[in-house]
C-alpha cells in the first residue's frame, strides 16, 4: 500500500520526464515493429547511420541550446547561422585548403552575434526573441546575396577528404563530448546554475547577485560555439553548402525540446537530457515515417499529431484559480 | 439571539502526499458573524477556507452550504454561489483597466450584440468604487499605475457583491496601510452586521483580530485546538491564552529583546551620504556595527526606497552608499562587500519560488563555492542543510520546492541566504511579513543574535512594536523625510511615536 502511494507520488513528480523519455521509447518501438511489414528496417546500419546524421546537427544544436532556452529566452537565427557558417567553411577551404580558418571566421562571428543576441534584450528591455529575428533576416539577407554572387545555389568543398564528418563513430564522439562539457557547466558550475535562476525568477536572481548581462551574454555566447560545431557537421556530412541549408532549424530546434519535456519558460526544470532526447523523438519520426509508408508530404502531420500529445500531456492541468 | 447556519463543514480531511494539512476538521460558520481564524503558518487556516471557496478539493469529508451539499469545483463556481475570497497574494490582472479587472467574467452584463460597452462598464465600476469608499481609483485607468494596495483594494470591490453571502478575508490587511484596513474593517463589519452576511477573516495580527471578530476559532497543526466567545475573546489574559492554544506550549514571555543597551562598535558598517532618489532629499544615516536601526512609517513613506538604495538596487539622482569606503552601486557590489538584503516582497523578489530550498540558499554563495569553476554539490547541500537545520525549516528534504512551504518557513530561507554568505551588513524590508508567532519569536532572538555577532542590522517596519522591542535606534521617517529620532528605551510607547508618522 505504501509502496503504491510512493509510486503514484514519483508518477506525478516525473510527469515530463515520463511523457518524454516515453515518447522516444514508443517511437522505437513503433518503428522497430512496424517498418519489417512493409519489408523495410530501421535496425541496418545503413540506417542507423542516417539516422546519426540527421540527429547529430539538431542534437548538437539542442545540447548547447538548453543554455538559452533555460533563461526563458529563445533563439531563431539559429537556421540563418548555420546557412552563413556552412558558406564560410566551404569558401574558405576552397580559398585555402584547410577547415580551420572558415571555422575560426565562424567562430567569431557566432560569438559577436551571441553577445549582440544577449545583450539587446536585456539592455534594450525586449523580448529576446526580437534582437534573434534580426539576425534571422540579417544572415539570410548576407546568404542570397552571397549566393547571388556565386552565381550558385549551392557549393562544395573540391579535393578535401570529410571523412571524419560521414563516420558515425566520430558523430557519437563529438555528442558525447559536446554533450558532457555542456552538462559540466549546466549542472556543476555558477554559469548554469545562475541561468536556471535567471529563467525562474530574474528579479530575485538579481538581487542573489546575479549579473543578469553578464550570464545571459555567457550563455548565448555557449549557445553560439555549439552553433559552430553544428554548422560543420552539417556542412562536412554533404561537402556542401546551399541557400537553403539550416532552414527551418530554429524551429527544429525548438520543437526537440519541447518533445524532449523543456519548459519554455526555462527556470529549475530546464535539462540537458531534454535536448538529447528531443532531438533524438524528433529524428526517429523523421526518418521512420516514410519507412512505414507515411508520404513526405503528409509527415508534417504526423509530427504536428505527436507535437501536440506530447504538450498535452506536459502541460500543467488547469487548477480552478480565478487570474492572477 | 441564535445565528442561522450558512456553512457547515464535517470531518474535512485534506493531504498532500504524506503532509497532512487537516485532520478531520468541523467547523460551522453562521450567518453575521466575523469568524476569526487564527494558527501558525502551515496550520490549516488558509487550507481549510480555501477548499470553501473552490480552489482545493478536500481528501475526504463533507461540506454544507445553506443545507445543500457543497462541491464547488473552482473558485469562479464558488464566486457565482456567493463565496468570494480575498487572497495574500496580488490577484488582479495587469495591462488592462480597473473596470475591466472589477467585472472580469462578467462583462456579459455590458454587452449589447456581442459588444462590450467600455462607458457602461466604466460608470458601473465607478459607482462601485465610490460605494466602497475608494473613489479615488479611476475605473477607466489601467489598473498598473496603481500600487499594491491599491490593487488589493480594487480586488476587494470585485469580491464583494450583492450576491455575496460568504466573504473570506486571507492575510490581506497585511498589504494595506491604516487607510486601507479601515476601509476593509468598515466593509467587512457593514457586511455582517447591516446584510448578515458571514466573514472569515485570517489574520495573525492578534490585534486586528480582537478588535474585528465576533468569535475566534483557533487551529494548530490541522486540527482545531479551541474556540473563543467574544467575552472570552475580550479577558484579560485572552492574549496568552490563544498563544498558548497556537503554539501548543508556554512560548514564554520573551519575545523581544529584553535589554536596553545600545551600545556599539563606533566603526561604521554603512554610510548613506546625502542621498536624493525621487521624492527623497538630502538623506543620511550612518550605521555601525552591532548596531540595529529601526526605520518606522508608513507604507509610502520613502523607507522601503531607502532599503533598495543601501543594496544599491536603484539609480540615485544624488549622495552615495559607502561600505568600508567604497561606494556600492550594484547588489553584486553590495553582496561582496558583505551586505545582505531581504526585500518585503518575499514571493516575488527575495525567493524563487519555482526552485528548491537548496538553490535558494546558495545563490548568493556560489561565487564562494566555486572551486575554479567546479562547484560541487556535495558542499551545496552541506551549506543547505546546515542552514535547514539551524532554522529549523519545516521541509522533507533541501531538494524540496520553495513554492510549497509555509509563509514562515519560507521567510526562514530568505534569511538562511545570508546567514549562509556569512554577511556582515543585513538590510530587512518588513522581515516578520506575514509571520507567525513562533517563528517571528525565532527571527526576533536571530536578530538579537545577529547584534551580539557585530552585524550591522537596517530593519524596516511597518509594525511599530518590534521596531521598539528590537531597534537601538529608531528613524521615523514621513513623506519621504526624517521626522523625528528615537532611542532605544523602556518608556518609548506607541503613541509617541505615530504623531511623527501620520
Amino acid at each position: 500500500m505504501k509502496e503504491k502511494k510512493s509510486f503514484g507520488k514519483w508518477l506525478k513528480e516525473h510527469k515530463m520526464d515520463i511523457a518524454a523519455y516515453g515518447g522516444l521509447v514508443i517511437c522505437i518501438i513503433i518503428f522497430s515493429i512496424v517498418p519489417p511489414m512493409f519489408g523495410e528496417s530501421i535496425w541496418t546500419a545503413e540506417k542507423l547511420a542516417n539516422l546519426m546524421s540527421n540527429v547529430i546537427v539538431l542534437a548538437l544544436l539542442s545540447v548547447g541550446a538548453v543554455f538559452v532556452y533555460s533563461l526563458g529566452n529563445m533563439d531563431i537565427s539559429v537556421g540563418g547561422q548555420v546557412r552563413v557558417y556552412a558558406l564560410l567553411m566551404v569558401l574558405f577551404a576552397n580559398m585555402t585548403g584547410s577547415l580551420l580558418p572558415g571555422i575560426l571566421i565562424s567562430l567569431l562571428i557566432a560569438v559577436v552575434v551571441a553577445i549582440i543576441n544577449g545583450a539587446a534584450g536585456q539592455l534594450l528591455r525586449i523580448h529576446s526573441i526580437i534582437p534573434s529575428l534580426v539576425f534571422m533576416m540579417v544572415l539570410g539577407g548576407i546568404s542570397s546575396i552571397a549566393y547571388n554572387k556565386i552565381g550558385s545555389r549551392n557549393i562544395s568543398i573540391t579535393g578535401m577528404d570529410l571523412g571524419f564528418f560521414k563516420s558515425p563513430i566520430a558523430m557519437v564522439v563529438v555528442l558525447v563530448a559536446e554533450v558532457v562539457v555542456i552538462s559540466y557547466l549546466f549542472y556543476f558550475t555558477k554559469f548554469g546554475k545562475n541561468a536556471r535562476a535567471i529563467g525562474a525568477n530574474p528579479i530575485a536572481a538579481e538581487q542573489s547577485g546575479i549579473n543578469l548581462l553578464k550570464y545571459k551574454v555567457i550563455c548565448y555566447v555557449i549557445f553560439g560555439i555549439t552553433v559552430v560545431i553544428a554548422s560543420m557537421f552539417k556542412m562536412g556530412y554533404t561537402g556542401a553548402a546551399s541557400d537553403s541549408t539550416g532552414t527551418g532549424f530554429e524551429m527544429d530546434v525548438m520543437v526537440a525540446l519541447i518533445l524532449g519535456g523543456m519548459p519554455l519558460s526555462g527556470g529549475m526544470r530546464s535539462k540537458v537530457s531534454c535536448a538529447i532526447v528531443g532531438s533524438f523523438t524528433y529524428s526517429i519520426l523523421a526518418i521512420g515515417l516514410p519507412l512505414i509508408g507515411v508520404p513526405t508530404n503528409t509527415t508534417f502531420f504526423v509530427k504536428a499529431l505527436v507535437f501536440i500529445a506530447v504538450v498535452l500531456i506536459t502541460c500543467r492541468k488547469k487548477d480552478g484559480v480565478l487570474p492572477r | 439571539m441564535e445565528r442561522e447556519t450558512i456553512i457547515e463543514v464535517k470531518n474535512m480531511h485534506k493531504a498532500f502526499g504524506p503532509t497532512i494539512a487537516l485532520k478531520d476538521v468541523n467547523i460551522t460558520f453562521k450567518k453575521g458573524e466575523i469568524r476569526g481564524l487564527i494558527g501558525e503558518n502551515g496550520s490549516g487556516k488558509s487550507t481549510v477556507t480555501s477548499i470553501i471557496a473552490g480552489m482545493q478539493h478536500a481528501t475526504s469529508g463533507e461540506m454544507f452550504y445553506k443545507g445543500k451539499a457543497w462541491k464547488p469545483h473552482s473558485m469562479v463556481e464558488a464566486q457565482k454561489a456567493g463565496i468570494s475570497m480575498i487572497l495574500q497574494e496580488a490577484n488582479t490582472i495587469s495591462h488592462v483597466t480597473v473596470a475591466q479587472n472589477i467585472f472580469a467574467g462578467r462583462e456579459k452584463e455590458f454587452s449589447k450584440c456581442g459588444v462590450i460597452s467600455m462607458r457602461k462598464m466604466n460608470k458601473a465600476a465607478d459607482e462601485l468604487l465610490q460605494k466602497f469608499g475608494v473613489g479615488h481609483i479611476k475605473a477607466s485607468a489601467p489598473i498598473d499605475i496603481y500600487n499594491f494596495e491599491d490593487r488589493k483594494l480594487i480586488e476587494i470591490v470585485r469580491c464583494v457583491s450583492d450576491e455575496t453571502e460568504v466573504l473570506v478575508v486571507d492575510e490581506t490587511t497585511t498589504a494595506l496601510s491604516h487607510e486601507g484596513r479601515k476601509i476593509l474593517y468598515k466593509l467587512i463589519h457593514k457586511l455582517s452586521e447591516e446584510d448578515n452576511k458571514c466573514v472569515i477573516f485570517i489574520s495573525h495580527d492578534m490585534d486586528e483580530i480582537l478588535e474585528h471578530c465576533d468569535v475566534l476559532t483557533v487551529l494548530r497543526d490541522g486540527d482545531i485546538v479551541g474556540e473563543l466567545s467574544g467575552e472570552e475573546m475580550h479577558a484579560s489574559d485572552a492574549v496568552k491564552k490563544i498563544r498558548y492554544l497556537m503554539v501548543g506550549r508556554e512560548i514564554g514571555e520573551k519575545y523581544y529583546r529584553e535589554d536596553y543597551d545600545t551600545s556599539h562598535s563606533d566603526e561604521v558598517a554603512l554610510e548613506l551620504e546625502d542621498i536624493s532618489i525621487g521624492n527623497i532629499k538630502h538623506f543620511n544615516l550612518k550605521l555601525h556595527k552591532g548596531e540595529i536601526i529601526g526605520m518606522g512609517g508608513l507604507s509610502g513613506c520613502g523607507m522601503h526606497e531607502i532599503g533598495r538604495v543601501c543594496y544599491g538596487l536603484e539609480k540615485l539622482a544624488g549622495g552615495r552608499v559607502l561600505r568600508n569606503g567604497v561606494e556600492i552601486k550594484t547588489p553584486l557590489q553590495a553582496i561582496e562587500s558583505g551586505i545582505g538584503y531581504i526585500s518585503k516582497n518575499r514571493d516575488s523578489e527575495a525567493l524563487i519560488l519555482n526552485a528548491s530550498i537548496k538553490e535558494n540558499i546558495v545563490l548568493p554563495s556560489l561565487t564562494h563555492l566555486s572551486h575554479g569553476t567546479f562547484i560541487n554539490p556535495k558542499d551545496e547541500a552541506k551549506m543547505a542543510n546546515n542552514e535547514i537545520e539551524k532554522f529549523r525549516i519545516k521541509c522533507n528534504n533541501s531538494r524540496q520546492w520553495v513554492s510549497t512551504l509555509s509563509g514562515g518557513n519560507k521567510q526562514k530561507v530568505s534569511f538562511a541566504k545570508w546567514m549562509a554568505k556569512d554577511s556582515d551588513v543585513i538590510i530587512m524590508d518588513c522581515p516578520t511579513r506575514g509571520v507567525d508567532i513562533g517563528v517571528k519569536q525565532s527571527m526576533y532572538s536571530l536578530i538579537e543574535y545577529l547584534k551580539e555577532q557585530g552585524k550591522a542590522i537596517l530593519m524596516i517596519s511597518e509594525e511599530l512594536s518590534e521596531l521598539i522591542g528590537m531597534a537601538d535606534k529608531m528613524v521615523i521617517m514621513k513623506d519621504f523625510e526624517v521626522t523625528k529620532e528615537f532611542m532605544r528605551s523602556p518608556e518609548l510607547k506607541q503613541t509617541d511615536i505615530i504623531e511623527y508618522m501620520i
